[in-house]
């Protein structure tokens, strides 16, 4: 798994490329806590996180990525930030619908509307 | 012939040439793990592809229904291969024709992968559609996950087995560990509204999801899944 992270205005942008399996799903975690606590130790920073999840080339997603996923939304919701989630491929959405989260994620398939979520 | 080591990957095969590939697919896995650059991995994978080919030809058993074992063995600076004499893989056959693959992990969530890497390879000598191979791939892991963290609690004295049977109708795939087991019946339901948000709890229903049959056995430490053909799914 690779995770590119990329900053667009108050906007940040994790693009997850390869298999979120195994022990890559900790390292997955770790990247969003990172996040989560640099916008929250921001100086002088009222805004809180808001984060999109590109899931565009993630080739395959396990119970514990998806675990990940939820465990951020609640995290970030917590704290006052917005997580949505970009370009689900079809094993990673028939993984949020069997596990029912369709309703509890806000999913785009465009990054502009992605952004547009937070405007 | 080697002794068996704690630390160490065992793969054992039908004893065929056309099963070798699973062993490279193993080695190179194995490798990404290590320090070794890009040439040296090619070297080490070659020479895992001679002495399997020669361990299979030279094996007295070599034919239909016999298996071969080999051992991995990565130290700090070293990949060893080596062959055992015995094989526990043919416990869950049911027939003659079906062929065991079965690979045996210590209990770290490295290892996963090694484990997606077979399950991969296996799953293309068997004639399921791609959206079936992804249900089955994604069972195989969260069993194999569940065998390492949960069963064995990532202790890696402790061993997680995976046992891919493929019959003519059927892949069966038996995944055992080495904890305490535990009641299906006694896991919280994911999809019920108070759990939907939990970031753990999925793996069974998933499996069960995916598979035509998940069976527990020996108080969950030995799971077993089935998934049929799709011309005799049952109706």
């Amino acid at each position: 798994m690779q995770v590119n992270i990329r900053h667009k205005g108050s906007i940040t942008i994790l693009d997850i490329e390869g298999k979120v399996i195994g022990a890559d799903t900790l390292a997955l975690k770790s990247i969003i806590d990172q996040q989560i606590q640099a916008a929250n130790n921001a100086a002088e920073n009222e805004e809180k996180l808001n984060l999109i999840l590109n899931l565009e080339r993630v080739q395959m997603m396990d119970s514990s990525g998806l675990g990940v996923l939820v465990a951020s939304y609640t995290t970030i919701r917590r704290n006052d930030g917005r997580v949505v989630l970009l370009n689900l491929g079809g094993n990673v959405r028939s993984l949020i619908v069997m596990a029912k989260l369709m309703t509890i994620f806000d999913c785009y398939n465009t990054e502009a509307e992605a952004i547009g979520h937070f405007l | 012939m080697g002794e068996r080591t704690e630390q160490a990957i065992t793969l054992s095969l039908p004893s065929s040439m056309q099963h070798v590939y699973l062993l490279t697919a193993v080695v190179t896995e194995i490798l990404k793990e290590t320090d070794f650059d890009e040439d040296t991995q090619e070297r080490i994978n070659l020479a895992a592809i001679e002495a399997g080919t020669n361990a299979i030809e030279n094996d007295d058993r070599e034919g239909p229904g016999e298996q071969i074992t080999f051992q991995l063995m990565l130290t700090e600076n070293e990949l060893s291969l080596s062959t055992l004499e015995e094989s526990e893989a043919l416990k869950y056959k049911e027939t003659e024709t079906a062929q065991v693959i079965m690979l045996s992990l210590p209990s770290s969530m490295q290892h996963v992968y090694l484990l997606d890497v077979v399950v991969s390879e296996v799953l293309k000598e068997v004639g399921f559609t791609e959206e079936t191979q992804e249900q089955i791939n994604l069972a195989a892991i969260e069993a194999g996950t569940n065998a390492i963290k949960h069963g064995n609690k990532e202790d890696p004295r402790k061993r997680a087995t995976i046992q891919f049977i493929l019959d003519d109708d059927k892949l069966t795939i038996v995944i055992q560990d080495e904890g305490e087991g535990f009641t299906r019946q006694e896991v919280a339901d994911p999809l019920d509204p108070e759990n939907l948000l939990k970031s753990s709890g999925r793996g069974l229903f998933l499996m069960e999801a995916c598979m035509d049959a998940v069976t527990y056995e020996a108080k969950g430490t030995i799971i077993k899944m089935v998934k049929y053909k799709a011309e005799l799914e049952p109706q």
